[in-house]
């Protein structure tokens, strides 16, 4: 037969039928397709085709191979195991219990953190165009120009719609800052609240985000300028808790304008509750059209840094591309700014530092946590990402180290059975099956629990992290017991392996007659696992130590003024500028030895300006600014180095300013001459500010920060004007002696509010005291050295229960010995001490390991802080011991219970 | 009897195995539905009711002789068991006897 008339259908796939099909059916099925393949070369049909079709279409159940022997044979292995697996939990209780706890702890932190980092890293993906959407960034032009800041000026967006063709669209944000909303149907408005969510929005602002409507349009919503779009949450704060959004939409929502002059809008859109994870919050939205007086006038401006602007991207755009390209807009659209402004040129505002557009991708905005901050909602911190990622990885590797330690120290007391084993044929290969797979029956359970675990303890750990993490919607994702199941064979894999293949090397008639093969080698692997697990745990003490040690530290350091018992009364600059009734009145009262009025209160003095000294050639510094009036350096209790305070007698002293001694050092001034010399705004003011006195350097801001330079400038002043003149406190120094109680205080308090009600009702009522603003700016880390500590004490319970589980299978190998010795003579504490002996040294190991570790990290984590803790011997000291400590506890129970042990039962065994 | 209906595919097999007469392997069934019916079949969904009918005792099956043509492979050929005849046949009867009752007017119109 020629090979023409008989072609053959290809190879593979009919090798392949060969393999899967019933060996009855090969011989005539395979006739048949031959035959068919044939038929179709003949006919010209694509015949591979079709073949291949066919082949497919033949593998069904009736027709396949059916499921073999050796599986079958398996099976009953796989049966015996967990039959060997189930009695050997059930024999060795304690160690069961103990290797459980151990993974239990391990696993459930793990999946915490693991649940924290997530929930940190998924922020802003409810955004359908999440992937498209960027921010753009640029320097600080305030200051430090190699720092980034989110916001910039109203017309970075207008320049990127007119040269940016790559973006399908730009909108701003703008904050329209605290603000005094009420609700119109409240009579005399008095039924008002404080808004500091309440941001100016462009219309196409629902094009990129996608925030959920309740009621209202959201593309036509924003068209009215004098519509307003609140939340539910803040829709049953306005109109109570029965109100609902058909009923809310049309109602009436006055905004208090700082002028004095409330302003109506109509509520047009209720929408959903912001979700948590959005690094843009707010309470209510208006349309930045409703401020379009205000855009006329200023919105050409670079240096109104108040916007953050979002660009969404055509899709397919290449970003990287794109942001090479905008780097062109400053030096074309910032000029008329600086010119116009600060009579400067562009070049010489930006001192040649590039005036660069970053653009940042939405899912990075919160996770990257820089620029540090911005001024619509959370920044995450990546800091305590990456601590607490470290600590899970550590939590996890010690629970694991543990399993192993236990599994391999019960190695004597199956010797035998795997000596028995191994007599009845059983291979290497099945003794290693057997053991993985009891570590991952060990750690599937462990992981069942650790999940019951966490499903309790979520809500504690949701309030200690100021978190709102929800396990339900993970419960519901199959991508999450994917990832369960994956972890519990890979760690039940290699936590497994040690022991199974050092279990399995046994020899059958060395381990039957009774030889054990502790060896050597077993016993310095687990000697350096438990170094390993001491290690971190000292070092996570230590270091828990230490940020406490901070955290007390900086809240205690010295700022400059006595921050403890001064009352500051909020929302002062909503009485209009002049408040003299109100200081006369606060004046009155015996409670308070100093009150005095202010533009900003430490640690939150956030404005600032560009000054220059009047010298010629000087150059220009930056300075922060705080408007005072006369008493309120007298209230804060600051020193004075050189010169005077404001005089209120003195009529020219409102163009008059005072310097912090940071500020000399910048404006290139010695401390003697610098009263009477005077500086100017560098924007062109030719009036010239005479310094009349130099204060020593105190707090302003956090104490995270350098204390930076200062000027103070008279609350009268009006050539300097400044953003933050619209809000304005009063500081009144508290008289410990006249507020004995807390009684006293509240009755202080409620005074106080009335005072405002009768000057104004639409005024809300806020306080606050300063020490305890100071203490919200390490409120972060408070609540991360909560958790540190937390975390710590689980990889310390860790380490010890590895520790004791270890110290009993010593004590159970040595009973006889100990038993010998005690019959013999030696005493209970000679016993002990002589048990003891073998674990301290591994501690003592550790610690010596551990103290240049913890060292090292400290170090790195205190180069945050302005004011660092020194690192004290002593500290090291007390955590070692501690340590040491908990250990000792830890085996003592052991060893005293098997040092009393009557040595008469401990010999007469067998 | 009665027990078991044939399905409609089953019953369309087990009436060409009939018709070919002893000559009933699996290329020459697909063909001959292929001409008599206009119904293309694959080769994986006849032999999986060939297998069936014969695991159900319908059908019996026999290797022919070997022939160069199909790469050397036997033909199974299949046939009609004494069992399978009487299933045909009162399925058939059952047919006609639902044919007869229906009323005449019901299909002249």
């Amino acid at each position: 037969m020629s090979h023409q008339n008989h072609p053959h259908p290809p190879k593979l796939l009919l090798r392949f039928f060969r393999w899967f099909c019933h060996p009855d059916y090969v011989e005539d099925i395979e006739g048949d397709l031959v035959e068919r393949y044939q038929g179709w070369v003949a006919q010209g049909q694509s015949p591979r085709w079709r073949f291949a079709r066919e082949v497919l279409r033949l593998f069904r159940p009736s027709l396949i191979k059916p499921i073999s022997n050796r599986e079958l044979n398996n099976y009953g292995m796989f049966q015996s195991m967990m039959t060997m697996a189930w009695r050997n939990a059930l024999r060795q209780k304690q160690f069961t219990i103990l290797n459980l706890l151990g993974l239990v702890i391990g696993i459930s932190t793990c999946l915490i953190i693991g649940l924290y980092i997530h929930d940190e890293s998924s922020f802003d993906t409810f955004h359908e165009k999440s992937d498209r959407i960027y921010r753009v960034n640029q320097p600080y032009i305030w200051g430090d120009w190699n720092k980034i800041m989110a916001t910039t000026g109203p017309n970075v967006a207008v320049a990127l719609r007119e040269d940016a063709s790559e973006f399908e669209q730009i909108t701003r944000i703008l904050s329209l800052g605290p603000h005094t909303v009420a609700p119109a149907s409240s009579a005399n408005r008095s039924n008002s609240f404080k808004e500091d969510r309440v941001y100016a929005v462009e219309e196409n602002f629902f094009d990129v985000f996608s925030f959920q409507f309740k009621t209202g349009n959201p593309s036509t919503v924003l068209a009215d300028p004098l519509s307003i779009l609140i939340t539910e949450m803040t829709m049953i704060r306005y109109f109570g808790k029965e109100s609902t959004p058909s009923e809310a939409m049309g109602k009436t929502i006055e905004i208090k304008q700082y002028d004095g002059s409330w302003k109506s809008f109509t509520v047009q859109a209720i929408l959903e509750n912001v979700p948590a994870r959005s690094h843009i919050q707010f309470d209510m939205l208006v349309p930045l059209k409703s401020e379009s007086e205000m855009m006329l006038a200023n919105g050409w401006k670079w240096i109104w840094t108040g916007f953050a602007t979002y660009g969404l991207v055509k899709e397919g755009t290449n970003v990287q591309a794109l942001e090479k390209h905008i780097q062109t807009i400053p030096p074309k659209w910032a000029p008329p700014t600086t010119e116009r402004i600060f009579n400067q040129s562009f070049e010489e505002f930006t001192g040649g530092h590039p005036w660069k557009l970053e653009l940042q991708p939405l899912g990075e905005i919160y996770s990257a946590g820089s620029p540090t901050g911005h001024p619509f909602g959370p920044t995450g911190k990546p800091l305590f990402i990456k601590i607490f990622t470290a600590i899970g990885l550590l939590v996890l590797a010690l629970s694991a180290i543990n399993f192993m330690n236990l599994s391999t120290a019960r190695a004597t007391n199956r010797s035998k059975e795997v000596g028995v084993r191994k007599v009845l044929g059983s291979r290497r290969l099945t003794i290693v099956k057997q053991f993985i797979l009891e570590s991952v029956i060990f750690i599937l359970s462990g992981t069942v629990l650790a999940l019951i675990a966490v499903f309790l303890l979520i809500s504690p750990f949701n309030d200690l992290a100021d978190k709102q993490i929800d396990l339900i919607p993970y419960l519901r994702n199959p991508a999450f017991y994917l990832v369960l199941v994956a972890f519990v064979m890979i760690s039940g894999g290699i936590a497994g392996s040690y022991p199974a293949l050092y279990l399995s090397s046994f020899k059958p008639i060395e381990s039957l007659k009774g030889i054990v093969k502790t060896g050597l080698n077993g016993r310095k692997i687990r000697n350096g696992l438990v170094i390993i697990q001491f290690t971190i745990s000292i070092a996570l003490i230590i270091a828990t130590f230490f940020v406490q040690k901070q955290l007390t530290y900086a809240s205690n350091v010295d700022i400059g003024f006595a921050k403890e018992n001064i009352l500051q009364l909020h929302n002062v600059g909503e009485l209009g500028f002049d408040t003299e009734a109100l200081k006369n009145k606060l004046d009155g009262y015996p409670e308070f030895t100093a009150v005095g009025k202010s533009f900003g209160v430490p640690p939150f003095v956030f404005s600032g300006d560009r000054y220059k000294s009047t010298e010629p050639e000087a150059s220009v510094v930056q300075l922060s600014n705080l408007r005072i009036d006369d008493d309120y350096l007298e209230v804060l209790n600051v020193e004075f180095l050189m010169g005077r305070n404001f005089d209120s007698n003195r009529k020219n002293d409102r163009h008059k300013v005072i310097l912090n001694r940071r500020a000399l050092a910048d404006l290139g001034w010695k401390l003697e001459d610098a009263v009477g010399n005077s500086v100017a705004l560098a924007s062109g003011g030719e009036e010239e500010l005479e310094v009349i006195g130099v204060v020593e350097n105190f707090n302003f801001n956090s104490l995270k920060e350098e204390i930076a330079p200062l000027i103070l400038i008279h609350h009268y002043n009006d050539i300097v004007w400044d953003y933050g003149a619209g809000s304005s406190y009063y500081s009144m120094r508290l008289n410990p002696e006249a507020i004995a109680t807390t009684e006293d205080l509240n009755q202080l308090l409620v005074a106080l509010a009335e005072e405002m009600k009768t000057i104004d009702p639409t005024v809300p009522f806020e306080y606050s005291f300063m020490d305890q603003e100071f203490e919200t700016t390490f409120q972060s880390e408070r609540k991360m050295a909560t958790i540190l500590n937390v975390f710590t004490v689980m990889a310390m319970i860790i380490a010890c229960l590895g520790l004791y589980g270890l110290a009993a299978f010593s004590a159970e190998q040595r009973t006889k010995e100990l038993g010998i010795r005690k019959v013999l003579g030696a005493s209970v504490v000679e016993l002990s001490l002589a048990f003891s002996k073998e674990f301290t040294r591994l501690v003592f190991l550790a610690i010596l390991l551990a103290c240049p570790i913890a060292w090292y990290f400290v170090q790195q984590w205190l180069q945050n802080f302005a004011y660092k803790t020194p690192l004290e011997g002593w500290v090291f000291l007390v955590a070692t011991a501690a340590a040491l400590l908990i250990s000792l506890a830890t085996i003592s129970f052991q060893s005293i219970r098997s040092a009393n042990r009557n040595p008469v039962e401990s010999l007469k065994d067998e | 009897m009665g027990k078991y209906q044939l399905g409609e595919f089953e019953e369309v097999v087990m009436l060409t195995v009939a018709i070919l007469q002893g000559d009933a392997y699996g290329i020459a069934i697909i063909e001959e539905m292929q001409n008599r019916l206009d119904r293309k079949v694959s080769i994986g969904s006849l032999q999986t009711v060939l297998r069936r009918l014969e695991k159900k005792g319908y059908l019996q099956s026999e290797f022919g002789e070997a022939t160069a043509v199909r790469g050397g492979k036997r033909k199974r050929f299949f046939s009609l068991t004494q069992h399978g005849q009487a299933i045909l046949r009162e399925t058939k009867e059952q047919r006609v006897g639902l044919w007869n009752a229906i009323p005449n007017y019901a299909l002249n119109k």
